[in-house]
């Protein structure tokens, strides 16, 4: 009783409702949460590209990871699918196409670290404006796990015209593909 | 809808039933490895006995503790690190490697009857539970994304090597690897348009219902999966990626001592676990006929048995009959037959199962849909003339060019 | 729910333990006696002679991007193949259009030859420099070569 008491307190959660497995979904998330902004910050200070890339990919990993404790398993494993399996597969196409170059430090940073930080606070503050706005005071379900067929039945209700504009999004990045491949 | 869960873990999880968990993964662990040493065995032995020689014969009756002994002499073999080596991230990539290879398997299940409606369920020390690792409701899609990850093993032990044949075969790897993937994940939703769910539990439930996926979805997503898994795994006549003419041996050609020993076992660890998807996605699992009442628990396991056997023969054969690929081959019959031709099967079955539920008449339905089929086939093999034609063009023009340029020189 | 996670981290973590004691042991047991010789990129003994190409084709890269979208695709058919029962014809037309709008991408892609990597292939000579007659033994024997391979088989037609 009274470790979970304590556990609350220090993490503000009311044990009450979600027993002992909500504490140790809280340590799951602190475990998570701390990897991610450790990686974070490490990325934006790594002088190496490709070291730069692989801490993307713990982070999107712990994003995947924060999912699937929130029950949006298969957000999570889309995550996972999609953004490490290829969009930084992508990336590091990207660097080896432009530098094969082994190891040694690119001196990336530096020069436009300013500008950067300024975009960086612009996008937090947005996000963060738009996630106080939705969830202000929603109250989330705890219980509930969201079922593939959940994921299906609204995309094919409620999005279904955002999901008609992605295959108009595909397309354009297609042919911003063969722009590439014909300036090669 | 059958929701998937493995009932040992769905109401409050106590020291039983994480001694249960403990002892299911220690198992699923203890036997890869043995599964993995037998597999490589019996891979040299077939391979010798198809190429006509003894294979290994020395370690224990038939050779059989070759692996092993292999294994403990990686041990004793001096471990090397390039100088121009990413320190790091080449100590890193055999762990990326290895530990996809062991976690992919959890959700293979592997026993448990499935005949007269049965779900499998199994008793163990008073509870109920799956005889699988795991059971997540995204089953298969886990499976993909950890064979997306393990494309970063290859990758980054390829770059961090520090040296040019490791850096080319993981290129060739990772686009290989990411092409076939593609296919893999087209020939696997056909699978889940006859079954309905993600989980691997519930897909060979499903199939024990009515019938093996390999008829249900009409054997053209089996064979691309099979192609594709082939190409997954970078086995022969997809293995460009440790090509000895060229890359003396790929990605891993750095690596010494058992962290090579680790990306070896992680390969043949890929292809069981391949074998066994390929098996609860299309051939039942491990349904089969109970023979014998008295046993009766031991019949699952053993159909499933056969049947990885059977996929891990035709691996071991392919490998024995046929030439390797030329890149461009692979990377054309990746995307331009496997690609299309999964995504055409997908939409026609799609189709039918809809047109099926609305009660529109079948045959009309399959007339037209292997018209449209038809006309998107013509439709790619034309963009594939015409690439070849003009870049055929440009060729004869560069060429021409050339000519024109060195009589000039000539002449002055 | 989440419960259904524990084995896979329980096999995670024996992995990982796996991997980790294998390196100690190896550490261990182990020589260890490192120069320049062994620690240099491999080159089949001879002094490298050549550096890594420092850049790669661009035709790995547009694989790479090709395949975010066949991915993105994918998943979006995943659970629409789960739920399709339900969705009736609507959600199959929904899927067949945009199945339409990256196909027809794709062909258009291919078409200006994004996906070509091979030696460029020109049309198969035929006529009178392969004859319709030519055989093994005709064209070992028009090249002067001695018929190596066909010596001393039992049954061989030279």
């Amino acid at each position: 009783m009274s470790t979970p008491a304590i556990f609350a307190a220090v993490t503000g959660f009311d044990p009450l409702t979600g027993g002992e497995f909500l504490v140790a979904q809280n340590i799951a998330f602190a475990i998570m949460a701390i990897t991610m902004l450790v990686s974070a910050v490490r990325m934006v200070t790594t002088g190496n590209v490709v070291h730069a890339a692989l801490y993307l990919v713990i982070v999107l990993a712990g994003a995947a990871g924060i999912f699937i404790l929130l029950g949006a398993e298969f957000v999570g494993v889309t995550q996972v699918l999609v953004y490490i399996g290829a969009i930084v597969v992508l990336f590091l196409f990207g660097i080896m196409l432009t530098k094969g170059s082994f190891g040694a430090d690119d001196g990336v940073g530096g020069e436009r670290r300013g500008i950067a930080a300024m975009v960086g606070a612009l996008v937090l503050a947005v996000m963060a404006a738009a996630l106080l706005d939705t969830f202000r005071d929603a109250e989330l379900s705890r219980a509930e796990p969201s079922l593939t067929a959940d994921v299906a039945d609204l995309i094919f209700s409620r999005y279904i015209v955002p999901f008609e504009a992605i295959s108009v999004l595909l397309l354009a990045a297609l042919i911003g593909a063969i722009v590439v491949a014909r300036g090669d | 809808m059958i929701l998937a869960a493995d009932p040992l873990l769905v109401d409050g999880i106590d020291l039983t039933v994480v001694l249960i968990v403990l002892l299911k993964a220690g198992v699923a662990f203890a036997l890869l490895l043995v599964a993995v040493m037998l597999v490589i065995w019996f891979e040299r032995k077939l391979i010798s006995d198809m190429q006509n020689r003894i294979g290994p014969a020395l370690a224990g009756p038939w050779g059989i503790l070759q692996t092993l002994a292999d294994g403990i002499k990686l041990f004793f073999k001096e471990d090397l690190l390039p100088t121009r080596a990413d320190r790091v991230v080449f100590r890193l990539a055999p762990y990326l490697s290895i530990i996809p290879a062991f976690v992919a398997f959890a959700i293979v299940p592997v026993g448990g009857d499935f005949s007269d409606g049965g779900d499998g369920t199994v008793s163990m020390f008073g509870r109920s539970t799956f005889l699988q690792v795991a059971d997540p409701p995204v089953g298969v899609l886990f499976f993909l994304a950890l064979s997306a990850v393990a494309v970063y093993g290859v990758m980054l032990a390829g770059w961090s090597s520090g040296s040019k044949y490791p850096l080319l075969g993981s290129v060739r790897a990772s686009a290989q690897m990411i092409s076939y993937e593609a296919a893999l994940g087209l020939a696997i939703a056909t699978v889940f348009l006859s079954s309905g769910s993600l989980s691997t539990h519930d897909i060979v439930v499903g199939q024990s219902a009515t019938t093996w996926n390999v008829l249900a979805t009409g054997i053209v997503p089996f064979g691309i999966f099979l192609i594709a898994g082939t190409a997954e795994l970078n086995r022969p006549p997809f293995d460009l990626v440790e090509a000895e003419q060229e890359l003396v041996g790929g990605f891993h050609t750095e690596y010494s001592s058992i962290r090579f020993a680790l990306f070896f076992l992680s390969e043949f660890m890929n292809m069981i676990t391949m074998s066994a998807i390929a098996v609860t996605l299309f051939l039942g699992g491990p349904a089969g006929p109970i023979v014998t009442q008295r046993v009766a628990w031991v019949w699952p396991l053993f159909w499933f048995f056969l049947k990885v056997m059977a996929f891990l023969f035709t691996f071991v054969w392919l490998r024995a009959t046929l030439p390797r690929f030329r890149y461009d081959q692979l990377m054309d019959l990746g995307w331009k037959v496997l690609i299309p031709a999964a995504l055409g099967w997908f939409l026609l079955i799609a189709t039918l199962d809809v047109a099926a539920d609305l009660g529109w008449p079948t045959i009309p339905v399959v007339i037209v849909g292997v018209l449209v089929l038809w006309g998107g086939a013509s439709l790619l093999s034309g963009a594939v003339r015409k690439a070849q034609a003009e870049r055929l063009e440009e060729a004869d023009r560069g060429a021409d060019e050339t000519a024109g340029s060195a009589s000039g020189l000539g002449e002055a | 729910m989440l419960g259904q996670y524990l084995p896979i981290v329980f096999l995670i973590v024996l992995a990982f333990l796996f991997a980790a004691l294998s390196f100690f042991a190896s550490r261990l047991l182990a020589p260890r006696s490192p120069n320049d010789k062994k620690e240099a990129p491999y080159e089949c003994g001879i002094i490298p002679g050549r550096e890594a190409p420092e850049r790669f084709p661009v035709r790995f890269f547009l694989v790479a991007m090709i395949f975010i979208v066949f991915d993105i695709e994918i998943i979006f058919f995943y659970p629409w193949a789960i739920a399709h029962g339900e969705m009736g014809l609507f959600g199959l037309i929904a899927v067949l259009v945009f199945s339409l709008a990256v196909f027809e991408s794709f062909v258009y892609l291919i078409g200006n030859g994004a996906l070509e990597w091979g030696p460029i292939r020109r049309e198969a000579q035929t006529g009178d420099v392969v004859s319709a007659t030519r055989t093994t033994s005709t064209t070992v024997s028009r090249a002067g070569i001695r018929q190596v391979g066909l010596e001393g088989r039992t049954g061989g037609d030279s």
